[in-house]
């Protein structure tokens, strides 16, 4: 009995050991970051859209910089609790290099009560109109609020969907996106 | 693929929904199954209990760790109920040092122990096969094969599915009153039902890690869960024969 099993483990091992080196990965095969896709370890989705002063914001010419684009609209109480933190995230990091984009997602909200909210909270990071509901498609938000934290290299690190957001998980994700951004550039 | 859940104004994410019912599940599958095992119901509950405590504050711990700073800047967010603010690792170090101590402080029996808690194990591995369906992580390489699920832009093997497949089968392979388990419950070779749980687990994920499109990969495209997966064979191979010499010794005398 014993000598049998000795056998069998020696061949499970030895099979598995040929499997490993079989089905080693092509160059490629695996999530690389070249795939855009709304998921962790993809490269970010393009976005290209008007910020509050009518000028375009590319997600593409912010490469180079961490950023945190935050998906919202001003009747979600979840996100209206998380923005004083991202303001505050904002405030401490943003000379840093760390990028707030805040995409309020106008096809399903009212631009003035947004402008409202903004001005009532004193936001003065960038908040983008996503007015036919693309880039909300592109990133495939299914709830309120979702964000993309999306390291120097355009690649998702990670994605929260729900909120709000404790300030501990915004400081420690813009702590360790610009601690990466010298190694990963 | 679900990964919320949207209840009027509540978004409930499934993923961590679907592990805590297997939880559940597993636990009292556990507390059922304990006599056949030598093992105390209660006790086993309690040792899950502490080492689930332990694993949470651990988690949670290791991931403020990683960040220092942030936290104490902002010290309340330690008690956030965020499940993206923990860290798997220190986790699992922290709940396995907890369930040891507990089990020597309790005097409770390594190897049946284990056999008793691999009904949880094989019932939570059934629910991290279908929270990775929900929320779409663990997902398949791309191909063109006709079971192909769309997935993250590209036609991609189902490998959500597959594991949750394995993890059934393994289930099924070494539930109580089977073929394996019995080895354990009455036929002399305690820690058999874990080892076996151990090598199948270990096995399956050596041979499906070939189909994920989110590999670790080491020098020359060698998946590091791969390479992980065959030690702990290994080791669990090894530990096995040892459980089916000491039952041939155990029944030698007799």
């Amino acid at each position: 009995m014993n000598k049998r099993w000795n056998l069998f483990s020696a061949l499970a091992l030895v099979l598995g050991a040929a499997w490993i080196a079989l089905s080693a990965a092509a160059p490629g095969s695996v999530t690389g970051g070249l795939t855009p896709a709304p998921r962790r370890g993809f490269l970010a989705p393009d976005l290209a859209l008007e910020d509050s002063n009518g000028q375009l914001v590319r997600l593409s010419d912010l490469r180079g910089r961490p950023v945190l684009v935050n998906f919202w609209a001003s009747w979600c109480p979840p996100c209206q609790a998380e923005m004083p933190a991202l303001q505050r995230v904002y405030d401490d990091y943003g000379e840093q290099g760390y990028v707030i984009l805040a995409v309020n997602t106008t096809f399903q909200d009212s631009e003035a009560e947004a402008l409202a909210f903004i001005e009532e909270r004193g936001l003065t990071f960038p908040v983008l109109w996503d007015w036919d509901g693309d880039a909300a498609r592109r990133y495939e938000v299914r709830s309120m609020p979702t964000s993309f934290f999306i390291d120097a290299d355009g690649i998702i690190r990670d994605v929260v969907i729900g909120g709000p957001m404790s300030e501990g998980l915004l400081r420690a994700q813009a702590e360790q996106m610009l601690q990466q951004m010298p190694q990963e550039r | 693929m679900l990964p919320i859940l949207n209840l009027g104004p509540l978004a409930l994410p499934v993923s961590p929904l679907l592990l805590l019912a297997s939880v559940w599940i597993g636990l009292e599958l556990t507390e059922r199954h304990a006599p056949r095992y030598q093992s105390n119901p209660d006790l086993l509950y309690r040792l899950t209990l502490v080492a689930l405590i332990a694993g949470l504050v651990g988690a949670r711990l290791g991931y403020a760790a990683r960040a220092p700073q942030a936290f104490l800047a902002s010290p309340l967010s330690l008690l956030a109920p965020q499940p993206h603010m923990l860290d798997p690792w220190s986790g699992f170090l922290a709940a396995g040092l907890a369930a040891l101590i507990y089990g020597q402080r309790r005097q409770l029996p390594l190897a049946h122990t284990l056999d008793a808690l691999t009904t949880l194990l094989a019932v939570v591995a059934v629910g991290l096969g279908l929270a990775h369906w929900a929320s779409g992580d663990a997902f398949g390489a791309p191909t063109r094969l006709p079971w192909a699920i769309f997935l993250w832009g590209e036609l991609r093997h189902p490998t959500q599915v597959y594991e949750t497949l394995a993890a059934v089968l393994i289930a099924a392979a070494v539930w109580p009153g089977g073929r394996i388990a019995r080895l354990s419950e009455d036929q002399g070779a305690p820690g058999a039902r874990f080892w076996a749980f151990i090598a199948l687990s270990a096995a399956a994920r050596l041979f499906l890690e070939a189909f994920r499109g989110d590999s670790l990969l080491w020098f020359g495209g060698i998946r590091q869960a791969q390479v992980i997966a065959w030690a702990v064979l290994a080791l669990a191979l090894g530990q096995i024969g040892a459980c089916l010499r000491s039952r041939i010794l155990n029944a030698g005398p007799k």
